[in-house]
């Protein structure tokens, strides 16, 4: 029966042709692309603006635009040699003061203020300022906008300290105000600039119409440099802005009016908490100011760890000064959170940047850690949720 | 720790002095009048290494627990090609500086401290350290190490920080 076999490939082979008949034909080739340029989505209220020192490589610190809803990296504005940033008070424009170096790391140093259209994320116009930028840790009074937008003001120190004017819209440096043992840019109204001074109290210029001066008064001590020092990260609030100091401290600063306003002093410890935990940090607290939320970062631990940041967040009630929550920050190994930003909406977000890197994405009303995105940068120091 | 702070009154007072652009080469003057006499001082920022996280390695100048670095914020130039009183090949000391009072346990004495930072170059980006011992912020620029003390330097770039004894603080 030699033709059963026979008969079998056959019919095999008939199959396997039919079989392969009925295959689907090869996908077609991959259309030809076109390289495009990415355009950002539409702003939320929880993008956030991550500054990174780039510490260990300083001339190139640079600005990270993160979205805290997606996770992604929208984009970035450079910052140049340890640069200083602001947001315009309408959001729109990003504000860097910062320097170069004519070759790289060294030669020709140009100060240089550099603006940046936030919805391209491309620069569109610089200000070369003298050579006496503030060459500092970031601080939203290193350089900051007037309350319409109409002036810039830039922190200078040589170490002689003062501040430039600036019209952002003329792009021309309209002046210079000396501010003799005071120093950096608290911006009030459209014209009045104050500064935090070494005697602890404020200093506060009113300008006219071109920048120039054209009154200047010292507010009363409010905090004593010595005994318990504030830091200079001031939060924003709804009428100022709220200081800390190195104990533990509030120092809440009404700066709507002609001269600051001095709300009665509270603390974030009590009796038995004073002087071993305290706030540190170099972005040492925010502020959700409809829901009138505190959240400060604070570690356990004595004089000279005010640097040190935070391993816990407390939340308080700016209203009744109370204690809301301790949220412990378990964020990987021992690191510590250097940096907080809480976004402005009725679903609020609360950013942490890290010594490691890390930027957590938290809910700002539990505490629960939404995302943890890992090295957003090398030294993410400064936050800003225009 | 007040009472070294006296100590610095006469300096502080002269820093408060600074501030007037007129009298910024007046100002220069002292600060180099002050130099000739104390050595000065650096800069610098944030880091990994803090202080509630310091191990005693009180003697090691390229630990950041060496006793001298009780306001250091940088970059140890100990590691960076210098030492802890010496700048790296190719790098100029910045010629103003932030001072510090820091306690030697090797002999039970405070000694003043000046924290130059070396310039020029990028930063040495190795053995970063910060430690804020009685540091004071930026409106009290003698004692703040957030500084780049290297501002006033023809090349204005942070290299990295040395910690210069300048003298025995008295206890008043």
């Amino acid at each position: 029966m030699r033709s059963a076999p026979l008969l079998s490939a056959v019919v095999l082979g008939v199959a396997l042709s039919a079989r392969a008949s009925a295959a689907p034909a090869a996908p077609p080739p991959l259309p030809s692309e076109h390289l495009t340029v990415e355009r950002l989505p539409a702003k939320t209220a929880h993008w956030v603006y991550v500054f990174d020192e780039a510490f260990i490589n300083e001339i190139d610190s640079r600005v990270h635009l993160f979205d805290g809803d997606t996770y992604r990296r929208l984009g970035q504005i450079d910052a140049g040699f340890g640069g200083s940033v602001n947001e315009s008070p309408d959001g729109t424009n990003t504000v860097v003061a910062t320097t170069y170096f004519a070759r790289g790391s060294r030669g020709t140093r140009t100060d240089v203020v550099e603006f940046t259209d936030n919805a391209t994320l491309a620069p569109t116009r610089e200000i070369v300022l003298p050579s006496k930028r503030a060459m500092t840790v970031p601080n939203v009074f290193n350089v900051a906008y007037s309350a319409d937008g109409h002036f810039v003001y830039v922190a200078y120190i040589t170490p002689a300290a003062s501040f430039g004017v600036l019209d952002p819209a003329h792009g021309a440096v309209l002046g210079e105000i000396d501010t003799a043992g005071c120093a950096l840019v608290i911006p009030s109204g459209p014209k009045r600039v104050s500064s935090l001074c070494e005697s602890g109290r404020l200093l506060t210029v009113t300008l006219d119409a071109t920048g120039h001066e054209v009154a200047r008064a010292m507010s009363a001590p409010f905090f004593d440099a010595d005994a318990d020092p504030v830091f200079v990260q001031g939060i924003p609030t709804t009428q100022g802005y709220t200081f800390l100091s190195f104990l533990g401290e509030v120092h809440e600063i009404d700066f709507s009016g002609a001269q600051p306003v001095f709300a009665p002093v509270w603390s974030l410890v009590d009796a038995a908490e004073k002087g071993k935990w305290r706030p540190g940090a170099m972005q040492v607290g925010a502020i959700h100011k409809s829901l009138k939320r505190l959240y400060v970062p604070m570690h356990a631990g004595g004089e000279g760890t005010h640097k040190d940041g935070g391993t816990e967040i407390w939340v308080f009630d700016l209203a009744t000064h109370r204690r809301l929550a301790r949220w412990p920050m378990h964020l990987g190994g021992s690191a510590r959170v250097m940096a907080v930003q809480v976004s402005q909406d009725d679903a609020p977000l609360l950013f942490a940047a890290t010594d490691s890197s890390d930027v957590a994405v938290l809910d700002a009303l539990s505490g629960h850690v939404k995302h943890l995105e890992k090295h957003l940068g090398q030294t993410p120091w400064l936050m800003l949720n225009p | 720790m007040r009472s070294l702070d006296h100590l610095f009154e006469a300096s502080s007072r002269t820093l408060a002095r600074r501030t007037s652009r007129r009298s910024l080469l007046a100002v220069f003057g002292q600060f180099l009048t002050g130099a000739a006499l104390l050595p000065l001082l650096p800069v610098d920022r944030g880091s990994r290494a803090w202080a509630a996280d310091a191990k005693p390695k009180p003697d090691d100048p390229q630990s950041c627990e060496y006793w001298r670095y009780c306001a250091i914020d940088g970059f140890l130039c100990s590691c960076c090609g210098g030492t802890s009183t010496s700048c790296p090949p190719g790098t100029a000391p910045s010629p103003i500086t932030w001072i510090g009072t820091c306690h030697n346990p090797g002999d039970g004495r405070d000694y003043i401290v000046s924290y130059n930072d070396c310039c020029g170059k990028t930063s040495c980006g190795n053995c970063q350290c910060n430690r804020n011992e009685r540091e004071k912020p930026t409106y009290r620029p003698s004692r703040n190490n957030d500084l780049n003390w290297c501002m006033a330097n023809a090349d204005a770039n942070y290299h990295c920080s040395v910690s210069v004894i300048l003298g025995v603080a008295e206890k008043k």
